[in-house]
């Protein structure tokens, strides 16, 4: 490999001597330059946009939940305490669950009730106060599946609330859920043992791992559910767009890709002479290949390096500058952000230069397949 | 040895029924008009090509069965080449293009360079050896061409015109050249020349025609 290289790496430098050679294979750098850059940025950018999306799904709602393996609720014991009193840093929240009806405005639905010991009034969600037609001061009443006997027979329990609040939903929360405080839901709902716990990092950087963090110290019959998993639809759509996108852009390295190829068979012409020399010294056609792949391979790597440097560079100058504001009210950000990461970089040198060395492949199997004789007889 | 090029109504026959031996710290030379294979018949014996028919036979051993790395491997170690336009690589200096065929075989680069340096004290190009081929003169060049073929201390040398691009007095001093080193090495040397007076003060001459060998002189 070291002659391969020595005379690679000549030969590169020695195109400035030769204007036109030189200007084509400046134009293959330039274009796979301007690929990883393309690329670069656009990653930059999707990741910039969807660890902002990523963050406020964590800001806003809970990073791991806990719940029974079979039945309705979470098994009893004192390990709701254990991971209290082990992960100060976690807000820990045990939900009482169970079908009940809502009455409001003369419409009558099905919902969920969810008992928080934290809660002091009664909130919907806004999916229940969409179908009740209700909102925040409005009456309700909650009836239980749970019976009592009355002087006309047996008939749900019911409590009469005023409504708090009513909350946000998840993505793609389809539930109609009306959320008491232990005094009025307690009687409502059989059973006091949580149907479900949520689990919240006081740090929302760290919601993905929150759920490993107490995974072994869970009871038997109990299951966690990470964060991800809570946002599996969004998470995986994000992710799919980022895929989608760079393969699209990368579609920019792939032209790029083709062009060096055209001019490394220029190349490999302009060096036919040459090339013949070395074959009728010895060299053999396996390093012929060698020579010609490393050659093409070192343009589209140069190219590439640069590309993705100074796709990084205008990335973070871009988002430390805020360069490209956005209109207050319609995004959640008020700039275009930028995110890039050593991985992201890597990436796309790693996927430049796997593009050079295919689109080197054929020029130099080509040249090692020639004959020398030609070469030769042209000197 | 036969060997031709093309097919059909397009085929040329370059060389036909050359027959022949060189023995080892001979020095033949082979004329004949242009066109009658002289080139070919080195690039046979060189192993860039194969004969059409026919055997070829180097330093006792067939030929025939060599592979193409084998062959490389061959005129990487046993056989040195002198081209006419002396063939050197634009982009390596006088030293590294000496170098090169020790690279080629795998010789570590500070000793091949260090080889070259002194083969190139030898042929009195030792102030040259930094220079780029484009920076030297004519002689110059086909000298470090020389020394190119002559680094791995071939057993056998094939020269294609060796003094056609150069004047009378650079032509005679490179004759001389090889005339020394032919001598020091003990190897064979193939000349195809022009030069009837050069091609005279060699051991043999071949006279190559559109027939094929025509006739073989000893010097007495």
């Amino acid at each position: 490999m070291g002659l391969i290289a020595f005379v690679s790496g000549r030969w590169l430098g020695g195109l400035r001597r030769r204007t036109h050679v030189a200007a084509v294979s400046a134009i293959s750098m330039g274009a796979m330059a301007l690929g990883a850059l393309a690329l670069v940025v656009t990653l930059a950018l999707l990741e910039g946009f969807q660890s902002t999306i990523r963050q406020q799904l964590a800001d806003s709602g809970f990073h791991a939940e806990l719940r029974p393996r079979s039945g309705p609720t979470l098994p009893g014991g004192t390990w709701l305490d254990d991971i209290r009193r082990r992960h100060p840093e976690l807000a820990v929240r045990a939900r009482r669950s169970g079908a009940v009806w809502c009455v409001a405005g003369g419409a009558a639905l099905p919902a969920e009730l969810e008992v928080q010991d934290t809660l002091s009034r009664v909130e919907v969600n806004r999916v229940l106060a969409a179908r009740l037609q209700a909102g925040v001061g409005s009456e309700l009443t909650v009836v239980s599946p749970r019976l009592q006997l009355t002087p006309l027979g047996p008939a749900g329990i019911r409590r009469h609330a005023v409504i708090g609040a009513v909350t946000r939903i998840q993505p793609g929360e389809e539930r109609a859920i009306v959320t008491a405080p232990p005094g009025l839901g307690e009687a409502l709902i059989e059973g006091r043992a949580p149907s479900s716990v949520e689990l919240r990092d006081a740090d929302s950087s760290r919601a993905f791992s929150v759920a490993s963090r107490v995974q072994d110290e869970l009871p038997d019959g109990v299951d966690v559910v990470s964060f991800a998993e809570l946002n599996r639809p969004l998470l995986a759509a994000l992710s799919l767009e980022r895929v989608m996108i760079g393969l699209g852009v990368a579609l920019v390295l792939v032209v790029a890709g083709l062009n060096l190829l055209c001019n490394l068979a220029l190349l490999a012409a302009e060096k036919r002479s040459d090339v013949a020399v070395l074959v009728a010294l010895g060299l053999t056609p396996q390093r012929v290949f060698a020579l010609l792949l490393t050659l093409g391979t070192a343009i589209g790597a140069l190219g590439a390096t640069i590309g993705a440097a100074l796709g990084g560079l205008i990335a973070v100058v871009l988002d430390r500058s805020q360069a490209l504001p956005l209109p207050a009210g319609v995004f959640i950000v008020s700039h275009v952000p930028f995110r890039v990461t050593a991985g992201m970089l890597v990436a796309v040198w790693g996927i430049a230069f796997v593009i050079a060395l295919l689109a080197s492949v054929v020029p130099a199997w080509a040249a090692a397949r020639r004959g020398c004789l030609e070469g030769l007889r042209y000197e | 040895m036969h060997k031709g090029y093309g097919v059909g109504s397009r085929r040329v026959e370059v060389l036909r029924s050359v027959d022949l031996a060189v023995f080892s710290g001979e020095m033949v030379a082979v004329v004949g008009p242009s066109g009658v294979g002289k080139s070919t018949l080195l690039h046979l014996v060189g192993l860039l090509d194969r004969p059409d028919s026919g055997e070829l036979s180097l330093f006792g051993e067939d030929t025939a069965p060599l592979t193409f790395d084998a062959r490389s491997r061959w005129r990487a170690r046993r056989i040195g080449f002198v081209f006419q336009f002396h063939a050197l690589l634009a982009e390596f200096t006088l030293e590294e293009n000496v170098a090169m065929p020790l690279l080629i075989v795998g010789i570590d680069r500070a000793e091949a360079l260090a080889r070259a340096a002194v083969l190139l004290e030898v042929m009195g190009l030792a102030d040259r050896r930094g220079h780029l081929p484009d920076e030297l003169s004519g002689g110059e060049q086909q000298r470090g061409a020389v020394a190119r073929a002559l680094i791995s201390a071939p057993d056998l040398l094939l020269a294609d015109e060796p003094t056609g691009n150069l004047d009378s007095a650079n032509a005679e001093s490179l004759f001389v050249l090889l005339r020394e080193a032919h001598a020091r090495h003990e190897m064979a040397s193939v000349i195809v020349t022009h030069n009837e007076e050069l091609a005279a003060r060699c051991d043999r001459v071949l006279r190559l025609g559109a027939g094929g060998l025509e006739e073989q002189c000893s010097k007495a």
